[in-house]
Parts: C-alpha cells; sequence; structure tokens
C-alpha cells in the first residue's frame, strides 16, 4: 500500500465547491471563511499516512475572527497608501513606498503565521504538527528574496524558494520530530532555465520593439477625430511598422507562459516535495508532469465551455431585457443593464474559480499525495511525543486582506 | 423489559501524548463510553456530554474530548457503534443535522452583515465624507489642482503653433480679456466667493467650462455660442458653486471611501471586482448628480443676488446640448430637459435688470479668442 495517498472522490469535492460558490454570492463573499474550512477539512480527512487519516481542526469562526483582528491593522495602511498616492506634499513619495514595503512585508508576515495556524490546526495520530520561528524574521527573508526575484526577472526564483522553504521546514515541527529541507537551488534552477528563456526572451523583445515609439504622440492622436489606424500611421511609421510584430510577439509570449506552466508547476512541486525531511524519514516525489498537464488542460477545456455558456445565456438575457423595456430608456433599464453585466460577470468569474479549484487544485493534491513516498525509518512515526500549542489564526486574517491566502 | 446487552466494538486509540495507536474494546456504558486496551484493562472513561466528533474520512467516527489540550482520538470504524454513539452522546450528530442547523445561523448572519455592509455604502460614506469635506485644510485642494492643471493643459492645448492657448493673449483680444476678468470678479463679489481664483478662457471650440480649485477655465465656445452676458455669468456660477461645495475633494473621499470599504472587505471574493465596480459606478454617478443639482441652486441664488436672469444659462445649456440628448442616468449631470425644468422651477424670471457688462464689454468679450481666425 502506498504510505501516502487520497482516498477523496470527485463527487464529495464538487458538491462541497458549487455549494460553497452559491452562498458565496448570496453573502457577498463572507462565506468564503465556511468554505476554506470545508475545503481543508475534506482534504485533511481524505488524505492518509502510513494508513491512518490526518484531521483538520480548525473553526471557519477562527478564520473570520482572524479576518476582523487584520482589518483592523491593515485599513490604516491602505489609508496612509490612499492619501499618500495623491501627491499631496513633499513627503508623498517616500510614504507611498514606505506604506507598499509595509503591506510586502505585512504579507509575508501573513503567510508565515497562516502556516503555522493551518500546521497546528493539522492532527496526525492524536498529535498536532506546529511550526516554531519569528514570522518577522521570516517577513524579512521573504521579502528580500521576492523583491530580488522582481529585480532580476525571475531569475532568483529557485534560490528564494529554497531560502524560503528552508526556514518554513526547519521550523516545522511533526510533535517532537523536526523538520528539514534537503535540497539546494542549484538544480531547480538548471531544469527551469529553458523555460524561463523561453518566455522571457519574446517578453523583452516585445518591450524592447516597443520602446523606441512616441507614445505621446500617439496619445494625442488617438483623441482626434478618424479611422484608428489612419490616424496611428499620420502619427508615424514607428507604429505601424511594430504593430503587428509587437502583437505577435505578445501573443507568442502568453502562449509560451500557458503551456510551460503545468511543466513549471510540476517540476517546482516536485523539487519541493522530494526535499521534505521528518527526522529520519525522507521524501521523495513521483509526480508526473504529464498529469498536471491533464489536469490543466481540464481545466481550460472546462473554462471555455463555462464562458461560451455564460455569453450565450447573456445575449439571451439582454436580449430579453430590451424586449421587457421595449427601448424606451429609464432609470429602471439602466440599473437592470448594470446589475446585468455585473451579475454575468460575477458568474463567469465565479465559474472559473471552482472549475479551477476542481480540475487543478483537488488534481495537484491528489497526484502529489498519491506519488508521494517515504524513505527511511517510518516506525518512527509509531514513537512520537506531543510538542507545541496552536497559533493563532491572524495570519489567515491577513493573508485573506491581502489576497496572499493559498488553500 | 429485556435488558439491550452495551454495545461493544474495536477502536483505535491514540492518546494525545504519543503518536503511539492502541488497539482498543470501545464499550458504552450508561453515561459514558469505557474504553480498555487489548488486555483488557482499563484505559479511560469518556462521560457522554464531554463527546464531541472531529474532521473524518466518510466512514470513520473520530472523536474525543472536548476543552482537553491533549488531542486524544478514538477512531471508530465500526458502524454499529458508531451509531450508538451518536444515539448517546448530545453533540455528535453523524447524519449533519445540527452541523447545517448551526451552518444556517451563519450564513444569514453573513447575508444580513452583507445588507448592511451595502446600506453602509450607501449612505454611510457619504455622509462621513460631507463630515469629513470641511476638515480637509485647503492647502491639499491646491495640491491636486497643481497637478491637474498641468495634465488640463496637456489634454486640451493641441498646441497650434504660435498661438497662445489663452485667450486674451492674442492680438486684439486684450480688451476682451479685461471684460473677462470684470466678470468674473462681479460674479465672485455676488456669491460672496472668497477662494483664491485664476480664471482663464481656452482657446478651444466646445461651449463649456472646468474647475479646479483655484482654477477656473472657460472654453472659448462658451463665449462665442452664448446670446447674452447672463447666459456666461449662469455657468460660471455654477462652477464656482462647484469650488464653494469643495466637490473636488468630496468625490474624493467619496471615491475612496468605496473602493476602501469594499475592496477591503469582499476579500478573495473573486466576483469582488465587479461589485466593486458596479457599485463605484451607480454610486458616483448619483453622487454626481446631486452635487450637480447643488451647484445649479448655487447659480440661481448667485443670479438673484446680481439682479441678472437666473434662468439664462438653463436657456443655454438647453441650446447648446441640443435636441439629441440621451436620457441616462450613466451621464454625469441629469438629462438636460429634467435640469431645466428644475432651474425653472426654482428660479423666478428676471426682476432685477442689471447688466453685468455693458455693451462695449460684451462685444470685447465676444471677441476675446478673436485674435486668430
Amino acid at each position: 500500500m502506498r504510505p501516502v495517498r487520497f482516498a477523496g472522490t470527485d463527487r464529495e469535492f464538487g458538491r462541497i465547491l458549487l455549494h460553497g460558490a452559491a452562498l458565496l454570492i448570496v453573502t457577498l463573499g463572507l462565506y468564503r471563511f465556511w468554505l476554506n474550512t470545508d475545503i481543508r477539512r475534506y482534504l485533511w480527512a481524505n488524505t492518509q499516512i502510513e494508513g491512518r487519516p490526518l484531521e483538520y481542526s480548525g473553526t471557519a469562526i477562527e478564520l473570520l475572527h482572524g479576518f476582523l483582528v487584520a482589518f483592523t491593522l491593515i485599513v490604516p495602511v491602505y489609508v496612509v497608501y490612499f492619501v499618500a498616492a495623491l501627491n499631496l506634499s513633499g513627503y508623498s513619495r517616500p510614504l507611498t513606498f514606505a506604506a507598499i514595503a509595509t503591506l510586502v512585508l505585512l504579507s509575508q508576515y501573513g503567510i508565515y503565521l497562516a502556516r503555522r495556524y493551518r500546521m497546528t490546526r493539522t492532527v496526525y495520530r492524536g498529535l498536532r504538527f506546529h511550526q516554531s520561528g519569528s514570522a518577522i524574521h521570516y517577513s524579512i527573508l521573504a521579502s528580500c528574496w521576492w523583491s530580488l526575484t522582481v529585480l532580476t526577472l525571475g531569475l532568483a526564483y529557485p534560490y528564494a524558494r529554497a531560502a524560503t522553504e528552508r526556514f518554513k521546514l526547519r521550523n516545522t515541527w511533526y510533535g517532537d520530530l523536526p523538520g528539514r529541507f534537503d535540497a539546494s537551488a542549484w538544480p531547480l534552477f538548471i531544469r527551469l532555465v529553458p523555460m524561463w528563456l523561453a518566455v522571457i526572451i519574446p517578453a523583452l523583445s516585445t518591450l524592447l520593439l516597443l520602446t523606441p515609439a512616441r507614445w505621446n504622440a500617439l496619445a494625442v492622436a488617438l483623441r482626434a477625430p478618424g479611422e484608428i489606424v489612419m490616424r496611428t500611421s499620420k502619427v508615424g511609421s514607428d507604429f505601424t511598422d511594430v504593430g503587428m510584430p509587437v502583437i505577435l510577439l505578445g501573443l507568442i509570449t502568453l502562449t509560451l507562459a500557458a503551456c510551460l506552466l503545468p511543466a513549471f508547476h510540476a517540476v517546482v512541486l516536485r523539487w519541493r516535495i522530494s526535499a521534505i525531511r521528518l527526522d529520519g524519514i525522507a521524501a521523495h516525489s513521483h509526480l508526473q508532469t504529464r498529469d498536471l498537464y491533464g489536469a490543466y488542460l481540464r481545466f481550460a477545456g472546462g473554462a471555455l465551455i463555462w464562458l461560451v455558456s455564460v455569453l450565450v445565456a447573456a445575449y439571451a438575457a439582454f436580449t430579453l431585457r430590451d424586449l421587457v423595456f421595449d427601448g424606451a430608456p429609464s432609470k429602471m433599464a439602466e440599473i437592470t443593464q448594470v446589475v446585468m453585466v455585473a451579475g454575468f460577470f460575477i458568474v463567469s468569474a465565479f465559474g472559473v474559480t471552482t472549475l479551477y479549484r476542481m480540475f487543478v487544485r483537488l488534481a495537484v493534491w491528489r497526484h502529489a499525495t498519491n506519488s508521494l513516498g517515504l524513505a527511511g525509518d517510518t516506525s518512527v512515526l509509531l514513537h512520537v511525543r506531543m510538542q507545541g500549542a496552536a497559533g493563532s489564526p491572524l495570519g489567515e486574517g491577513i493573508a485573506d486582506m491581502l489576497n496572499v491566502g493559498g488553500l | 423489559m429485556t435488558e439491550i446487552a452495551p454495545r461493544s466494538g474495536p477502536g483505535a486509540y491514540f492518546d494525545g501524548l504519543t503518536s503511539a495507536l492502541h488497539e482498543v474494546t470501545v464499550e458504552l456504558a450508561p453515561d459514558g463510553l469505557v474504553i480498555r486496551d487489548a488486555a483488557g484493562e482499563l484505559i479511560d472513561r469518556w462521560p457522554y456530554m464531554d463527546l464531541k466528533s472531529f474532521n473524518a474520512p466518510p466512514q470513520m467516527l473520530r472523536i474525543g474530548l472536548r476543552n482537553s489540550d491533549r488531542l486524544a482520538r478514538l477512531e471508530i470504524e465500526d458502524q454499529d457503534v458508531a451509531d450508538a454513539i451518536d444515539l448517546a452522546c448530545p453533540d455528535i450528530d453523524r447524519s449533519g443535522a445540527s452541523e447545517r442547523a448551526e451552518r444556517h445561523r451563519a450564513i444569514v448572519w453573513s447575508f444580513a452583515a452583507a445588507c448592511s455592509l451595502v446600506a453602509v455604502v450607501v449612505y454611510g460614506i457619504p455622509a462621513v465624507a460631507d463630515r469629513l469635506v470641511p476638515v480637509v485644510p485647503p492647502i491639499f485642494e491646491h495640491r491636486l489642482s497643481k497637478t491637474a492643471d498641468e495634465r488640463i493643459r496637456a489634454a486640451f492645448d493641441k498646441g497650434m503653433a504660435g498661438r497662445p492657448f489663452e485667450c486674451g493673449d492674442g492680438p486684439g483680444e486684450a480688451a476682451g480679456k479685461a471684460a473677462f476678468e470684470k466678470l468674473v470678479r462681479v460674479i465672485t463679489a455676488g456669491a460672496d466667493f472668497h477662494q483664491p481664483l485664476r480664471s482663464v478662457v481656452l482657446r478651444r471650440q466646445e461651449a463649456n467650462a472646468v474647475t479646479l480649485p483655484g482654477h477656473l477655465y472657460v472654453l472659448g465656445g462658451l463665449i462665442e455660442q452664448a446670446n447674452n452676458v447672463d447666459e456666461v455669468a449662469g455657468v460660471i456660477a455654477h462652477e464656482l458653486g462647484h469650488l464653494a461645495n469643495r466637490d473636488g475633494v468630496r468625490a474624493l473621499l467619496k471615491g475612496g471611501g468605496l473602493s476602501l470599504v469594499l475592496g477591503s472587505l469582499l476579500g478573495d471574493f473573486v466576483g469582488g471586482s465587479a461589485v466593486i465596480f458596479a457599485s463605484e459606478t451607480l454610486l458616483k454617478l448619483s453622487y454626481s448628480r446631486q452635487r450637480e443639482a447643488e451647484a445649479d441652486y448655487y447659480a440661481v441664488r448667485t443670479m438673484q443676488a446680481l439682479k441678472a436672469d437666473p434662468r439664462a444659462f438653463a436657456t443655454f445649456m438647453e441650446r447648446a446640448a441640443g435636441s439629441g440628448t440621451r436620457r441616462s442616468i450613466f451621464m454625469g449631470h441629469p438629462p438636460m430637459p429634467d435640469r431645466v425644468a428644475r432651474i425653472n422651477a426654482i428660479a423666478p424670471p428676471q426682476s432685477g435688470g442689471a447688466t453685468l457688462l455693458d455693451a462695449d464689454e460684451w462685444k470685447a468679450l465676444k471677441g476675446i479668442c478673436a485674435g486668430y481666425r
């Protein structure tokens, strides 16, 4: 029998998601704390390690509390950012920078604390996992590494990932068993460089083609009356010459990025999982890249069908609305129009997120757990001693507010 | 009455101190569970009142004690025993009915919270913004308007070679400029308007006027298409109304407050951006129609104070807008016929008979942009 396996059915998960999506709409998103708790309960309880299932002991109320506290902490930062962005005083530039830096640091702080919450709410054989370490240290470490990643256009990513995972796993415990991250960034870097080149070259070429063009003149030309291509060509051959190549290159960049995404995901996940150590036990991942391609393709197909259906329904609805209001403009007609547009947008967005969770998130979880092997003396798992206390849900609240949440 | 033998069955027990698994026998005694190990030794007794069920895979019942710092767990896969425990414990409900009831309460409260959020957004934000407007020091507005001034000029100035962008600076336009400045002085005096103001006429054909804190821009087309000085004066007075009411700051506070509240509370909710966009659009437009109405009242009061014709600018706008105005709530202004009707309702026909500019000054004003034809 596989040491780690996932036994959950698609049907059960689908039910949770659909039910959740409907309630999210009704409660303007406030139901998300219950939905996320349900999703985690499903995933944890259906995951077995050495034959015994995990347990998620967190509750939705805890997540709600975490959110409320985080809200009161973060709103002042947003207010400062907003006021600073108005460029009202000589201090505005440093203030904006300070506000952004605070938000970045807060995000990483929230991520670390949220992980602690999730760890301590994971119970296995009557003992909880826990996470030590200072969230502030992590937030500084992670913020520096991710900034470096952005500055190097992504080249530093393997190193950033290695550094952050190492910190996290060094501070992860199951009872009194310590965790470790045993991998270096270099093998990942080697594997990712071809993908990076394949995307960065067309992306940079697109940008390079665009720089010599005169943006200001184009903006003025677009405001004048007349046909758009004629107007653009009047500005100068700059734009018409580069127009087609730019669009083409842009499309190539996007297509390549989309095609490589599943491979990227698989490579990083395999590397990350195969580095996890718990005392004498080593994890290794046999995750197949093709399984991830299957998942993403299923999602893409589903999303396409969904969006087409929504468009057809929208067309029917708008035609109906025109018939009802009989072309006579009125306040009611306008309001219905806005509400309908917003409604269709919300419905399509929800469908896409639900499909993503169903076809990608669940599939990745299933494939990753089912392909997880454990080497070393797994019998230590039978004699672990209790350690650690429960963490607060504040991190979850921060992560929710700053939109850096995970599951 | 037959005694039903107490149920018992196998279970897996974890004591919460180590991860060791104990194969146990679970017996349902009258007041609780009796847990015995494989040798029959008593491990623990768990009263039914203290039992709680925890997250587990579908066919397993996983129970533990509430309010315990040890995470001791008993995992039962025998369905008969599980059902018996379910019956015996008030807090364990394998059918999920009580959990569903609790969930429904949570949903109802969330829905109520969402509704009150909407109420706050629709009524609360404008109220708070209105309170805060007097508190914002004028220096902020002037900072804002300086940036905006540069942008307006960049947007409007076609940069036609050799022509000064402001009317009144070209050949033969000086008299017009003097007339215009006199007109503005008269109006600001009549309106009791004391904010520092720089007023210019821009060399454009559109019939419009725009204000920013400290700046008044009248577009050349307005003067060209006006039939008399009262029409121009009324439009200028309307624009001064926006400045007097500090509508720029007001809009900023309302818009900003809206984004802040909705953006923070809706969180990760993917459709949230659609909700935010839709509500911002609808609310901004209803706010601005109100502000336009206020500016219209200000104009009427000013024109009455000056003993000029308060209805003139309504007539002008009606003419300038043409007959094909789409009635739409998406226009920042109320639809023209409504607006004209409202103005005519509050403004009595001219009682004064004042002339804000004499015939020569009016002629000069008309020629303010005539330097380059």
